[in-house]
């Protein structure tokens, strides 16, 4: 691409990038934090509200995140909820995210073996601080992998936000390619940044599970 | 307000337009397998190059959303000089994204078979093609089953985004039908109905599977 | 029967990287009898007991089976090819500490497989040769069972079954009995012994010291990748002169206290 190229769009695919990132971000931390709240209610819960948390799961897993964000962006309105493209979006990612994440988290709480929260029951510790001190830090550490997984694919969905004008990386870099003509540069590239994006995550998450693992015995 | 006949309206035409759902998902998982064969012997091989260019394959399409390689895809066909329909250049796109995860799944239920069994098969003198094809191959393909039918439920999702280049699927039949309709939120939650009809009935036979298999 | 070989090993040498697993070791294996190699974990039993297959590489020295070099073409030379080796290893019967049935197969088809695909046997043949192999083993009622319908010691009886289907001249045993429920250990020591009256030449890693005194023909003991002693089980057991032996085996009684 040449030099005037750049210099007519850098800012606007900047702002993008920028728009990307925190799409992601900000996604995965709303995301993340909704499907452990599931996760939690799901275990401590009444019946009926696990059941009603069943049958959300199923049905966000069911179907895919475009038709998701179709309902939410276009269906919206007709009820009452008028949301620009960006909010919806997240909110669309904080949906679409949750259930994965619940389930992610809920495993990981399966995985803490039952002996240590007796143990901590056995010496008087109430249940709320058990959670917090000895289930949550034990499960998080299990389901680290996964979660960090799961984030590299929201850092996929993302560009699923451009098909409702959030205006994403993607989104700008269509328009540009469509006023430049360059489609398949514009793509290759676009692609190339995500290859070296994701993979610069995975890294990253091996690295932190390296780390927070380090205490922990291996079977 | 929500109308019930508009939502009940939907299901006809949008049932019929899934049938491009369900054939882009259907031969895209039937790609994946072929090449993911390929692809995972590669990764297994003896040889160095064989084994990089594995897992360059594999890092590239689980790195690169699907939508950009649809549309890379998309302009790339042109540009090379070969002239296909989108609907097979939709379905080879799917297919190819899908065989670098169908690969790993693969690599993960041969690398979970224990190693004694190979060395029995071994110290009875059994060649090593026999080993594979009667002791690896019916082995994995079984474990791998339940896999394969979570993949291919995320590729019933997945071909959604093909709407985008322009197949009339599910997905790109909703948008018609809601343009047309202004019922938006009727006919997305039709269409919403319909995915999940699919991809519950593909769970059932993934947990039938998996049920069979524990036995 | 097909004849019983022996097996002779000169001055094995075997290398993990820097860690020297096989350390000169000379044994011989006369035919027809059953030979017991004990040692503590790591002595590097089991690792020779792999050599004589070749599952596991020697470095230098060289085993003979009736004479024939197995692993290399000449001694200190090229690896042997692949179909020669696996000539060679019909010969060689093998029963694994964790069985390694396949478990996607039934009883009988894990006996008959290797009839069929390696002997080259027609299926019906195959089939009958893995039934008298299976009733030789008291399991004539289970052959339709997959191996996870099987208990332990049941897994094991159809181990050896698939082994001795091959009718192989030599038998190796790695630790059959370590991974079964103690009540189950009997069943399988029972098969070995008949086997052993039968004048099959077995060479048992074991943790079983009653099988070793009471079954084997030589006992070797083995440590830290050399072999220590090599005798009849009263040389070794009564009166050991090696102070290493002697530790072993106070230590051994100690464990199963009760015992004597």
């Amino acid at each position: 691409m040449e030099l005037s190229v750049l210099q007519q769009y850098g800012p606007m695919l900047l702002r993008g990038f920028g728009i990307t990132v925190f799409c992601w971000l900000a996604g995965t931390v709303l995301s993340m934090a909704l499907g452990l709240m599931i996760a939690l209610a799901q275990r401590y819960g009444p019946r009926w509200l696990n059941w009603l948390l069943r049958a959300y799961i199923e049905v966000i897993r069911g179907t895919p995140f475009l038709v998701q964000l179709f309902v939410l962006y276009y269906g919206g309105p007709l009820v009452g909820l008028r949301l620009d493209a960006l909010p919806a979006g997240l909110l669309g990612l904080t949906v679409y995210g949750s259930p994965y994440f619940a389930e992610i988290f809920r495993s990981g709480f399966g995985a803490v073996p039952h002996g240590q929260i007796e143990a901590a029951r056995a010496v008087g510790i109430p249940e709320p601080s058990i959670v917090r001190r000895i289930l949550l830090p034990l499960a998080l550490v299990s389901a680290l992998p996964a979660l960090v997984n799961f984030s590299i694919i929201l850092t996929k969905e993302t560009v699923i936000l451009s098909i409702i004008t959030v205006p994403e990386l993607m989104y700008q870099t269509q328009r540009m390619s469509t006023e430049t003509f360059r489609y398949l540069e514009a793509n290759f590239v676009l692609a190339l940044f995500f290859w070296g994006l994701v993979e610069t995550i995975s890294r990253l998450g091996r690295r932190l599970e390296a780390r927070v693992t380090r205490h922990i015995e291996r079977g | 307000m929500f109308s019930i006949q508009t939502f009940l309206d939907a299901f006809v035409p949008l049932a019929w337009a899934a049938r491009y759902t369900l054939l882009v998902s259907c031969l895209g998982i039937a790609l994946g397998l072929v090449i993911g064969v390929v692809v995972c012997a590669m990764r297994l091989s003896g040889s160095r190059l064989a084994r990089g260019i594995g897992a360059l394959w594999v890092s590239f399409l689980r790195g690169v959303p699907l939508l950009v390689q649809l549309l890379l895809m998309f302009y790339l066909l042109p540009v090379i000089g070969i002239d296909v329909p989108p609907l097979v250049a939709a379905v080879v796109t799917v297919g190819i994204c899908a065989s670098a995860y169908i690969s790993e799944i693969w690599r993960g239920a041969i690398g979970a078979l224990p190693g004694g069994q190979t060395e029995a098969a071994q110290a009875i003198g059994m060649g090593p093609a026999t080993i594979w094809r009667r002791i690896i191959l019916p082995q994995a393909v079984v474990m791998s089953l339940p896999a394969l039918v979570n993949e291919l439920i995320l590729l019933v999702k997945a071909s959604s985004l093909v709407s985008v280049v322009g197949i009339l699927e599910l997905t790109r039949a909703s948008q018609a039908q809601a343009a047309t309709t202004f019922r938006p939120l009727e006919v997305y939650l039709a269409a919403a109905c319909i995915y999940l009809a699919i991809n519950l009935c593909l769970a059932a036979l993934g947990r039938w599977l998996e049920h069979r298999m524990a036995i | 029967m097909t004849q019983a070989a022996s097996v002779d090993m000169t001055r094995i040498n075997k290398f993990y990287g820097p860690f020297q697993a096989l350390r000169d070791v000379s044994l011989h294996i006369p035919p027809g009898k059953v030979t017991c190699l004990i040692g503590p974990s790591g002595s590097g039993k089991s690792t020779l007991l792999r050599c004589i297959n070749f599952l596991e590489r020697y470095d230098a020295g060289e085993i003979r089976i009736d004479g024939q070099l197995i692993g290399y073409d000449t001694p200190g030379g090229r690896l042997m090819s692949g179909r020669r080796l696996r000539e060679m290893r019909r010969d060689i019967g093998m029963v694994f500490q964790q069985f390694n049935l396949w478990p996607h197969m039934t009883a009988l088809q894990n006996v008959a497989e290797g009839l069929e695909r390696v002997r080259g046997l027609p299926r019906a043949e195959a089939e009958a040769q893995a039934r008298a192999a299976l009733d030789k083993v008291g399991l004539g009622d289970k052959t339709a069972n997959h191996p996870a319908r099987l208990s332990g010691g049941q897994q094991q009886r159809v181990a050896i079954a698939r082994a001795i289907a091959m009718q192989p001249r030599v038998m190796l045993f790695d630790e059959p009995t370590s991974a079964l429920d103690p009540e189950l250990v009997g069943e399988v020591l029972a098969v070995m012994k008949q086997l052993a009256a039968e004048g099959m030449t077995m060479v048992v890693v074991t943790h079983e010291m009653g099988f070793a005194a009471h079954v084997a023909d030589r006992v070797a003991f083995m440590e830290r990748g050399e072999l220590v002693a090599a005798g009849t089980p009263a040389e070794i057991f009564a009166n050991p002169r090696d102070e290493r032996i002697r530790a072993f085996l106070h230590s051994y009684h100690e464990r199963n206290a009760f015992e004597v």
